[in-house]
């Protein structure tokens, strides 16, 4: 019951001491919003990008164009001798029929059916072996031994791609944690600004309850609380922004960047609670922080 | 007491006050009746010897303990310290809540003391809607929230008019009657010479009088 009533207490004098230095309450939860749209901007490009990455990785694979009517003894030993390498994990024979069959496929895909000239066309894919390598990156060294084999007349690889996508997503991610820190070390600021002058401008009243025995956790958790509402009231404001873009941007996650949909719909979910801790834990530290400097005892 | 300045507040004072006494603290100004309240409230500790207070041992005492310490003690200033934007009743009210008291022992506390100090009929006045000693008497009612074993009174009549003053020191004797040591630090020479009480004499730091039905000046 006394716990109860501690933190009702708190909880009431936090909730004043925002609205009694409005202005400097609203600048800082202006930052930690600023702070946190960029970190959910972040998020959902990176999770974007991931999920493209995991889609080629998934994807990486040698594509080595066969001779055109390669006997089939000749394609058999090629496949046993390609299947023997350390570093493939599966190799796949891709007949011309299959080939057609895929493209046809992709196409309705698209809503669009494959038109070849009439059913007498002479359009013909060409043969192919798909090599999943164990590891993406092992996909040069499985293309350089087999550009040396008669029986292939081209190889194709996505390493490229793939180096470059990461590459790009490794940038990205830099910059944005690097941008957010710096946001972060503002919003940090401005908590502690915040907090240090509620706690002077009550200065009388903390010597009043010093003098007449408050413990120090009823004069200092309120303070704490205070900042952790301008946190709270930030993450809630953008939780809200972010669940608002949010339905334009899923199918675009969906379709652009390969992510996929149960992931797409979770996500929503997970970033609201890195922005909900987030918000907090910035504003529960900055507070902590200013109580600790500017609230030293004096027994 | 030595400050960290290197300043000599107070050295070899001895004294002991029993329960229920009613003494007062005389002294000219810087002669150290600052610090001896300090050392009593413990705002600071000695740098030498020992302080007990209510049974304590205020060197002991650890950090968590200082706030019960201060609910044995009342103190009220000259002047007031009151919170301008709360009420006498919100004032008095304050003492209890941060204290973590509920809304019933509040409700049931608070008249108790305005009525002790016959505020009653301004329970909810604004501090600036009342007189000095109106604000001392809601003062006093705020140090005696927890029913203290002392109140420690530092010259409260000292923005009073003499007549004010007067009922302030009744209203100290009337709590002194009550069972609550009293320790009042002042200037006030007429009333420490009419009250004839144990007067306690500082100056440059050192106690130089400790006398009991005592005027404010040597007699002898």
């Amino acid at each position: 019951m006394a716990f109860v009533r501690f933190i009702g207490f708190s909880i009431v004098r936090a909730w004043q001491g925002f609205w009694r230095n409005a202005m400097m309450s609203l600048a800082a939860t202006a930052t930690v919003i600023l702070m946190l749209v960029l970190l959910a901007a972040l998020a959902i490009v990176i999770a974007g990008l991931n999920s493209g990455l995991e889609f080629i990785e998934g994807k990486v694979a040698v594509t080595a164009r066969l001779a055109d009517n390669l006997p089939a003894t000749d394609r058999r030993a090629l496949i046993d001798e390609v299947e023997a390498y350390p570093d493939v994990a599966s190799v796949e024979y891709v007949s011309p029929e299959e080939a057609m069959g895929r493209l046809r496929d992709s196409y309705r895909e698209q809503g669009q059916e494959l038109d070849l000239g009439g059913a007498d066309s002479t359009i013909k894919l060409f043969a192919s072996l798909e090599i999943a390598p164990t590891d993406p990156n092992a996909s040069s060294a499985i293309a350089n031994r087999l550009s040396d084999s008669p029986h292939v007349v081209r190889i194709l690889t996505k390493q490229a791609e793939y180096d470059a996508l990461l590459g790009i997503i490794n940038l990205i991610r830099t910059i944005g944690l690097v941008a957010v820190g710096l946001v972060a070390l503002t919003v940090l600021f401005m908590i502690i600004n915040t907090i240090r002058i509620a706690v002077y401008s009550r200065a009388n009243e903390i010597e009043i309850m010093r003098l007449v025995g408050a413990s120090d956790s009823f004069i200092r958790w309120p303070f704490i609380l205070e900042g952790v509402l301008c946190g709270l009231i930030g993450a809630v404001v953008t939780i809200a922004l972010v669940a608002t873009i949010w339905e334009p941007i899923q199918p675009v996650m969906v379709s652009v960047f390969q992510m996929p949909t149960a992931v797409s719909t979770r996500f929503l979910t997970t970033i609201s609670l890195l922005l909900f801790a987030v918000g907090l834990g910035v504003g529960a530290l900055g507070s902590w922080i200013s109580v600790r400097s500017y609230l030293v005892a004096s027994h | 007491m030595t400050y960290p300045n290197g300043k000599v507040a107070l050295a070899d004072v001895n004294v002991a006050i029993p329960h229920g006494d009613f003494v007062f603290l005389v002294g000219p100004s810087g002669a150290g009746k600052s610090t001896f309240i300090r050392l009593l409230i413990r705002e600071q500790l000695p740098t030498h010897g020992h302080v007990r207070v209510a049974g304590k041992d205020l060197l002991r005492l650890r950090r968590g303990q200082v706030p019960g310490l201060r609910r044995r003690i009342g103190i009220v200033f000259q002047d007031f310290r009151l919170l301008p934007n709360k009420t006498v009743w919100e004032n008095v009210a304050f003492a209890l809540e941060v204290t973590g008291a509920s809304g019933g022992r509040v409700r049931e506390r608070v008249p108790q003391l305005l009525n002790l100090v016959g505020l009653h009929e301004h329970a909810h006045h604004l501090p600036t809607q009342l007189s000095g000693g109106e604000q001392q008497r809601t003062a006093i009612a705020r140090g005696l929230v927890h029913d203290p074993a002392i109140l420690i009174a530092d010259e409260p009549t000292g923005n009073l008019d003499p007549v004010t003053s007067w009922e302030i020191i009744q209203l100290l004797i009337q709590i002194n009657q009550l069972g609550t040591t009293v320790l009042m630090a002042t200037h006030n020479q007429e009333i420490v010479n009419a009250m004839r009480r144990r007067v306690l004499a500082l100056e440059n730091g050192q106690m130089v009088r400790d006398e009991a039905a005592a005027a404010y000046e040597r007699e002898y």
